[in-house]
């Protein structure tokens, strides 16, 4: 009887706890009608600000496409389309009517001669005038099995094979000492921190060039890295705790020892084995979401070479695959040290796995980039590469000071230092030669 | 590593993709859709509505097809709040209520009102301008040299506004140191001299505001003994700065940009035409005027009888003038505009269509050929239709004569 009394006092008190949270919100609608309802002028102070943002400009045969959207406070009425300031006449679909937030795509019938900078113009009804400009008109890819295999083979090239080739330096990181292991793990730390600026860097100029204030792509960004940061390490530590439970049940079966799985109650005669299983599966689980960070990193590299192409940036120049090729195949280092001196059996299969779940994703990122580009699809994965590799360095760091007794100590270590350092220090100066 | 490890791994790996996917689709999505509109819409037989924009002025420039709506900077038809009827304006002279003094001089009386108005100043562009009569530019007022000129200037405006006449007249009726307030009124009185094509426009300070925003006009005077029968029009050149950035987006002549050019003016073969050429525009340098296939007698100022040069450009600097006489020795579409290429494109240029002796056959074969994409309907009752909205003209101002050109 006791035990229901207690249920039902819970149950009306969950009604209660429903009502209290529910009566701000009700009267925070109640202020709203008030405010927004009709006959109301308190908020008609000053005058909206029209705003367009030009998010996009394709040229296609004998037509420039503007992709544009009505990012200010009110509707507006789109009135002309010019091209270099010379009003030409357009098409505007769906209509010349935008309301707050709407998009729209205007045709402009245009000879346009490739390689030469123009400026897309958009007057609305009021006058003001809203452009953006394009560094050097080249054509639109259209997806096509042509251009779909040329962007395959350009993300093949800068980001699965310099990968592939950076794994190559798994036996020679195995063969290292303590101390020169550490410093290639280090710098594989250095490594990522690297990306993982450029990604943040990256995302924010997409954010100032593409997109409009309305959007908060700032706010956007940092939200979305820390959101992915702490999603991984969430996932991470029950990925390894996971295995770590999987070892112990094996080494309580093979020593017919039973005793408790939780890791808080430790016997030292398994103690020893134990960590060594736990050293083996955490190496793994870290190269492996290095692995997955990279693949993200990538696919937003895969992205911007795509969209670069698609928004007529760049010229895409033997010189700039280089340069993602040199600049990737670090990262291929980064995968192999952390598992290096696990000692556990590390197949060829798994390496190129890896590999390829780091490289891949360029290609796809190519393809989106190319054909579907969209500034703000472009920053939500820059800013999922960003959280995922700053996700990477803390676990790297932290299994790295968890195998020591002072792990202060071992964290400011020379090697450790300079590693770090080092690793900085070429992923700089091997983006110099990418050219932007 | 055990395999479900990798199951997990490649599971987590595979959603982050699926939800890249699924963002860039969402964002090109819509796109997507609307290419697909034409198709859609084709494949339910509905009706589909699909228009040909022309990047140009006529045939042989890029086309497009679009389903949506159509942003056309060029053409000034089915318009209703336009700044001017500009095949009215041309013609136009307000001769004012003419009386006689004691002493026998001819008084010519006008009503000038200035006024507020929201105007179309290109093909769905809008300005708060400030004008005379409701129009950009304002009536053109003739008088003929040794008139009793008295214009009464009534201010219904929000600012305070003033009107400043070119020509020779007392300190008093200079119009820039007797300010008329909103609700005020003034009257300007003056002996129309010398014979030349003046103009007028307000002086208040900030002037490169008040002219900028509209308030201009052309003043003729003529000589005691009338220049010899012509075609004659009023051609004022004028731009308009919709943005405020101290640029002008639109240049026009008679205030519509490109309206010629889609509504000939249509003169005849080897008649005399004059025009009376002004030069309003503010914040540019210079403008000037190109005529093409032809070359023109130029009376710099209109002050004497005397043409000062036989050329087929004249350029003026801001507030200068002159009368153009010519005539077309064949028939068929002639262009006139600036020759500073970039006030052209940006909406100054015009046609003259030159009739054989009156006949519609050069016209008819024109809107059957090259006016096929822009198919305004070339005839005298075009520009009728939308003169409604400018009945407020007629009653402002108070006609003693007005004529359809000086023949």
């Amino acid at each position: 009887m006791e035990f229901d009394e207690n249920r039902n006092n819970r149950k009306t008190s969950r009604k209660k706890m429903i009502i209290i949270a529910l009566i701000p919100l009700i009267v925070l609608s109640g202020m709203l009608v008030f405010l927004l309802g009709p006959g109301m002028s308190i908020l008609n102070i000053g005058i909206p600000l029209p705003e367009i943002t030009i998010e996009k400009i394709e040229f296609q045969n004998d037509k420039i496409v503007a992709f544009i959207r009505n990012t200010g406070p009110e509707g507006v009425d789109v009135a002309q389309a010019d091209i270099n300031d010379r009003m030409i006449p357009a098409g505007i679909e769906p209509s010349k009517t935008l309301s707050r937030l709407a998009e729209a795509k205007v045709i402009v019938p245009f000879s346009w001669i490739a390689g030469v900078p123009y400026e897309v113009g958009i007057t609305i009804s009021d006058g003001t005038r809203f452009s953006k400009s394009v560094e050097a008109a080249a054509l639109a890819p259209t997806p096509n099995v042509e251009q779909a295999s040329y962007f395959a083979i350009i993300g093949i090239y800068v980001g699965v094979i310099p990968v592939l080739i950076g794994l190559l330096w798994f036996p020679f990181i195995k063969r290292l000492s303590m101390n020169k292991y550490k410093f290639f793990l280090s710098l594989t730390a250095g490594l990522l921190v690297f990306l993982g600026i450029d990604a943040l860097v990256e995302s924010n100029g997409i954010v100032e060039q593409n997109i409009a204030g309305a959007f908060n792509g700032q706010v956007l960004i940092a939200m979305i890295t820390i959101i992915t940061f702490l999603v991984l390490l969430y996932t991470s530590e029950k990925l390894v705790e996971r295995a770590k439970m999987k070892s112990d049940d094996n080494i309580s079966k093979s020593n017919l020892v039973t005793y408790s799985s939780s890791p808080s109650t430790t016997k030292i005669p398994q103690k020893q084995q134990q960590q060594q299983q736990q050293q083996l599966a955490k190496p793994f689980a870290i190269a492996m979401m290095i692995a997955i960070g990279i693949g993200l990193h990538n696919f937003g590299e895969g992205l911007a070479i795509g969209a670069a192409v698609l928004l007529g940036e760049v010229a895409l120049s033997t010189f700039l695959i280089v340069g993602f090729t040199l600049h990737n195949t670090t990262e291929g280092l980064a995968i192999v040290a952390p598992m290096a001196k696990s000692g556990g059996k590390v197949t060829i299969r798994k390496l190129v796995v890896m590999g390829l779940i780091a490289g891949i994703p360029t290609i796809i990122g190519a393809w989106i980039g190319g054909f579907l580009y969209s500034p703000i699809a472009a920053i939500i994965f820059l800013s999922i590469g960003a959280g995922a590799i700053f996700q990477v360095v803390y676990s790297i760091t932290s299994w790295m000071s968890s195998n020591t007794s002072e792990p202060r100590k071992a964290m400011l270590s020379t090697p450790m230092i300079a590693g770090f350092t080092v690793g900085m220090a070429i992923m700089y100066a091997t983006s110099l030669l990418i050219p932007s | 590593m055990s395999r479900s490890k990798i199951i997990l791994v490649s599971l987590l790996l595979t959603s982050f993709l699926t939800i890249s996917f699924v963002i860039s689709f969402l964002s090109g999505i819509s796109v997507i859709a609307q290419n697909n509109n034409a198709f859609s819409k084709e494949g339910e037989k509905t009706t589909t509505r699909e228009t040909v924009v022309t990047g140009g002025h006529g045939t042989g420039y890029n086309t497009i097809r679009t389903t949506g709506d159509v942003l056309d900077s060029i053409n000034a038809d089915e318009r209703t709040d336009l700044t001017i009827d500009p095949m009215k304006y041309l013609r136009e002279f307000n001769y004012g209520r003419i009386s006689t003094t004691d002493n026998g001089t001819t008084l010519r009386d006008f009503t000038i009102i200035a006024q507020d108005k929201n105007l179309e100043v290109s093909p769905g562009v809008f300005m708060d301008a400030w004008t005379f009569n409701g129009t950009i530019p304002g009536p053109t007022i003739r008088a003929t040299e040794g008139d009793l000129v008295k214009i009464k200037f009534i201010n219904n405006g929000s600012k305070p506004h003033t009107m400043h006449f070119h020509g020779i007249h007392q300190s008093q009726m200079d119009g820039v140191f007797e300010i008329i307030a909103p609700g005020g009124s003034f009257t300007y009185e003056f002996t129309a001299e010398p014979f030349g094509l003046f103009l007028y426009h307000c002086h208040m300070q900030p002037l490169e505001e008040h002219i900028s925003k509209g308030l201009y006009g052309v003043y003729i005077v003529d000589p005691k003994t009338p220049r010899p029968p012509a075609d004659e029009m009023v051609m004022v050149m004028n731009g308009y700065d919709n943005d405020f950035d101290g640029e002008n987006n639109f240049y026009t002549v008679n205030g519509i940009p490109n309206y010629y050019m889609h509504h000939p003016i249509q003169i005849e073969k080897n008649k005399l035409i004059r025009v009376y050429l002004v030069n309003i525009l503010e914040f540019d340098q210079i403008n000037n005027f190109h005529l093409h296939a032809n070359l023109f007698h130029f009376y710099r100022t209109g002050t004497s009888l005397t043409p000062n040069e036989y050329t087929d450009t004249v350029t003026f600097s801001q507030g200068e003038r002159g009368i153009l006489e010519f005539s077309y020795k064949y028939p068929g579409p002639y262009m006139f505009h600036a020759h500073k290429t970039e006030f052209a494109e940006k909406g100054w240029t015009g046609l003259f269509l030159v009739k054989e002796d009156q006949s519609e056959s050069d016209v008819k074969a024109f809107t059957k050929g090259e006016r096929a994409v822009y198919p305004p309907e070339i005839s005298n009752n075009t520009f009728t239709t939308q003169t409604k909205t400018k009945d407020s003209q007629s009653t402002i101002v108070s006609y003693g004569e007005s004529s359809q050109g000086g023949n």
